[in-house]
């Protein structure tokens, strides 16, 4: 029954896609959160996902923590509220940002032909958020080793007009890197048929 | 309107000259440029709903009040050259509560307030105020927020030397490897029926449960001797009888028994160092042999000498029949001894301490190394020293069949056979294992050695040789590390202890029914006088 099928990879919703986009964040946040050495690696147990290998934490504190951020943030993505996502990795004792990890949050304008366009294969989609997790990953090697501790911190860019849970989420500083001594490298996209994800890490780096 | 227009415009005027304050290029840096429409829309409006915002957030709480003050300020003083310059130099980040009517006092705290603000090092985390205010200078469109979640990230939950005390401890917690999938979690090979049932159990309570210790022993006149606590018993295999064979002394413990060739005779180690020879038969002590400052963790035999190996990692000879009976020192260890075996035909001697070194001496009595100072007692050197193991080697054992083989086995970090050929110093073979290996034994008349393992597998090993395949396994053989073995004279029967409080028998290797008087000149410590057709264990 093939129209059947080509209806099912259409239906990719708004919901969908945003939940499809949240999950990416989990991992990646995760990724970078092992990779970067914010978290101690035994903190971390191997998970199958996307066809790969990822890592996430198994510390319950940061396990909820994350899960309570990411709720609210799929809030937002479901309202198209929210545009940038930026970890932010500070230096423990003397709070200077050291790594933005910044994921750019778009919406894609509907093609206009929309009763003729095939929805985008959840393989290929996979396969985009694949790509972008090895990058992070191969990221470690050119990025400057942190030696000292380490904490993160997640702030969400949103419009003015975004329902914003009353004192759990507070405005904050944007924590950015002064731009004399910051390098910026623009990482992959992927994109559903609702959203695109870009993604970009900007460093502290001192001659 | 006009009185909020013009502090404003001085505020942007102020700002739009300290390019270099690290606040505004931090605002630069982080708002990224959107489309040129967006831009277009927020030039006004925004600005007063940014403003708004703030002020119904209570970031800024006066804005009449203070506008006013700004136009009297500026009443007071017309733009001045110096006035001008000490502006561009402040940031807009002042603590504005602090203005006064003043003008003098005002200027100065401007003044201080600038140079603290620009000593301040955290310079990008100017307060939202002025990132909003800032942004709206620019004219990059602020209509979005930055937030936060207001908790802070869970602190790391352990620390580095956490986790390098898991490293170490990783073994202990290490899954059972190669775990078997069959229901009685044994295998045995095709070829082979091995029971993996104990034929007997016998209770021993009290038994230790000492890596280090050697309590059990099986002696050529078919009797076993096991250690409990501060007692030696010895259970007679032919007729199931138990003699108590006496106390260790108030305050210590039996630390290790072992059987003379004949089976006459048995040597208690203990505690405290003191070595006690006792008649099997009478069950009575003959003498007590001191001079050991440390535990004497294991014994072997060879005809009339008797070897005891040391905490303090020495090797005693020990003749049982010269009031001297001192009359040879090995010193090879730097930690305590726990392995000792002789050789059958007494040419050579291994020891195997918890230095993770293997020695093997020659066994003659004979001044061959450094005289030391004082006592005159013969000392040796060893003739190989190897260092292959990574943990504690208590596991020896001299091959009966081929004179210069000896398999020796590590503890819990090396878990591995090695076999050596003592003639050549080679190491022959080598073979890791799931877990530590507390015994070895090579089987009498088939080419297999049986290892005896403790955590995590507790198991019972059949290995072939040379191939060192696995021919049977018995894994959780006792509930807890399986830590002693004694092999029975008539070479068929297995028996093992553990701290699990009993002694299990096990029939590993079946006497081939032609080949018994074979067996019985051959068995592994009997010295002829074996009686393999009396085994019976009832």
């Amino acid at each position: 029954m093939p129209p059947t099928k080509q209806a099912n990879r259409q239906a990719i919703t708004l919901k969908g896609s945003t939940a499809l986009v949240t999950e990416f964040f989990k991992y990646a946040v995760n990724t970078i959160l092992f990779q970067r050495e914010v978290y101690p690696s035994d903190d971390f147990h191997m998970v199958k996902k996307y066809g790969q290998v990822v890592l996430v934490t198994q510390d319950l504190a940061l396990e909820n923590y994350l899960e309570k951020i990411l709720k609210q943030v799929q809030k937002w993505i479901l309202t198209g509220s929210v545009t940038q996502l930026v970890l932010v990795i500070l230096a423990k004792d003397t709070r200077t940002t050291l790594e933005r990890w910044v994921f750019d949050v778009k919406l894609v304008e509907p093609p206009k032909d929309s009763s003729e366009s095939i929805g985008k294969p959840e393989a290929e989609i996979q396969s985009e958020i694949r790509a972008i997790l090895k990058q992070i990953v191969s990221m470690v090697t050119f990025l400057p080793v942190m030696t000292e501790e380490k904490v993160f911190n997640i702030l969400a860019y949103t419009s003015d007009s975004a329902d914003v849970p009353a004192g759990e989420w507070v405005d904050t500083d944007p924590l950015a890197i002064e731009a004399s001594k910051s390098q910026q490298v623009k990482m992959r996209s992927f994109s559903t048929d609702v959203h695109r994800i870009e993604a970009m890490v900007a460093y502290r780096y001192e001659e | 309107m006009s009185t909020v227009k013009t502090p404003s415009r001085r505020r942007v005027r102020s700002e739009a000259k300290t390019p270099l304050t690290p606040s505004l290029l931090s605002a630069f840096n982080t708002v990224s440029i959107e489309s040129p429409i967006k831009r277009a829309t927020s030039t006004s409006i925004p600005l007063s709903d940014a403003f708004q915002r703030q002020a119904s957030g209570g970031v800024i709480r006066k804005g009449g009040v203070e506008s006013r003050i700004d136009v009297v300020t500026l009443d007071y003083v017309p733009p001045p050259k110096s006035a001008e310059v000490k502006r561009s130099r402040s940031t807009p980040a002042i603590n504005r509560s602090e203005r006064d009517r003043f003008i003098s006092s005002r200027d100065h705290t401007l003044e201080v307030s600038a140079t603290l603000d620009q000593m301040s090092l955290n310079a990008p985390s100017g307060s939202p105020t002025h990132t909003a205010r800032l942004a709206a200078a620019a004219g990059v469109p602020l209509n979005r927020r930055i937030l936060g979640y207001h908790l802070q990230p869970p602190s790391a939950s352990s620390d580095t030397t956490l986790a390098l005390q898991r490293e170490f401890a990783r073994p202990l917690y290490a899954n059972r490897p190669g775990a078997i999938a069959t229901s009685t979690g044994s295998t045995t090979n095709k070829t082979r029926k091995i029971s993996t049932q104990p034929e007997r159990v016998l209770d021993a309570p009290g038994m230790v449960d000492d890596f280090y210790l050697n309590l059990l022993s099986w002696s050529s006149l078919n009797c076993v001797a096991v250690a409990l606590e501060s007692s030696t018993y010895i259970w007679k295999a032919d007729t199931g009888a138990v003699v108590q064979m006496g106390e260790a002394p108030a305050g210590t413990y039996v630390s290790s028994v072992n059987f003379s060739n004949d089976g006459a005779f048995l040597g208690i180690g203990l505690g405290t160092g003191d070595v006690e020879l006792w008649d099997v038969e009478r069950g009575t002590k003959l003498r007590t042999m001191g001079g050991h400052q440390a535990q004497v963790a294991v014994l072997s035999w060879w005809q009339h000498l008797l070897s005891s190996g040391c905490g303090d990692g020495s090797v005693w000879h020990h003749d049982v029949r010269v009031p001297r009976h001192k009359v040879m020192e090995l010193l090879g260890h730097s930690g305590e001894v726990c392995g000792l075996e002789w050789r059958k035909d007494g040419e050579l001697i291994a020891s195997g301490g918890n230095d993770n070194v293997v020695n093997i001496w020659d066994g003659r009595v004979g001044d061959t190394g450094p005289p030391v100072a004082g006592d005159g007692v013969a000392t040796g050197n060893a003739k190989w020293t190897k260092r292959n193991h990574t943990a504690a080697v208590k596991a020896l054992a001299w091959s009966p069949w081929q004179p210069n083989l000896l398999a020796s086995g590590g503890g819990t970090n090396d878990a591995a056979i090695n076999v050596w050929n003592s003639t050549t110093g080679a190491r022959l073979h080598t073979h890791t294992t799931p877990s530590q290996i507390t015994s070895l034994h090579f089987s009498p008349h088939r080419k297999e050695l049986l290892s005896t393992h403790g955590y995590p597998t507790n198991a019972i090993g059949v290995w072939s040789y040379p191939g060192l395949e696995r021919v049977a396994e018995i894994r959780d053989a006792h509930d807890s590390r399986v830590l002693f073995s004694a092999v029975s004279p008539g070479g068929d029967m297995v028996v093992t202890g553990a701290g699990d409080e009993s002694l299990k028998f096990w029939r590993i290797w079946d006497v081939p029914a032609g080949d018994s008087k074979k067996g019985k000149m051959s068995s592994g410590r009997g010295d002829g006088v074996t009686r393999s057709g009396v085994l019976s264990i009832r």
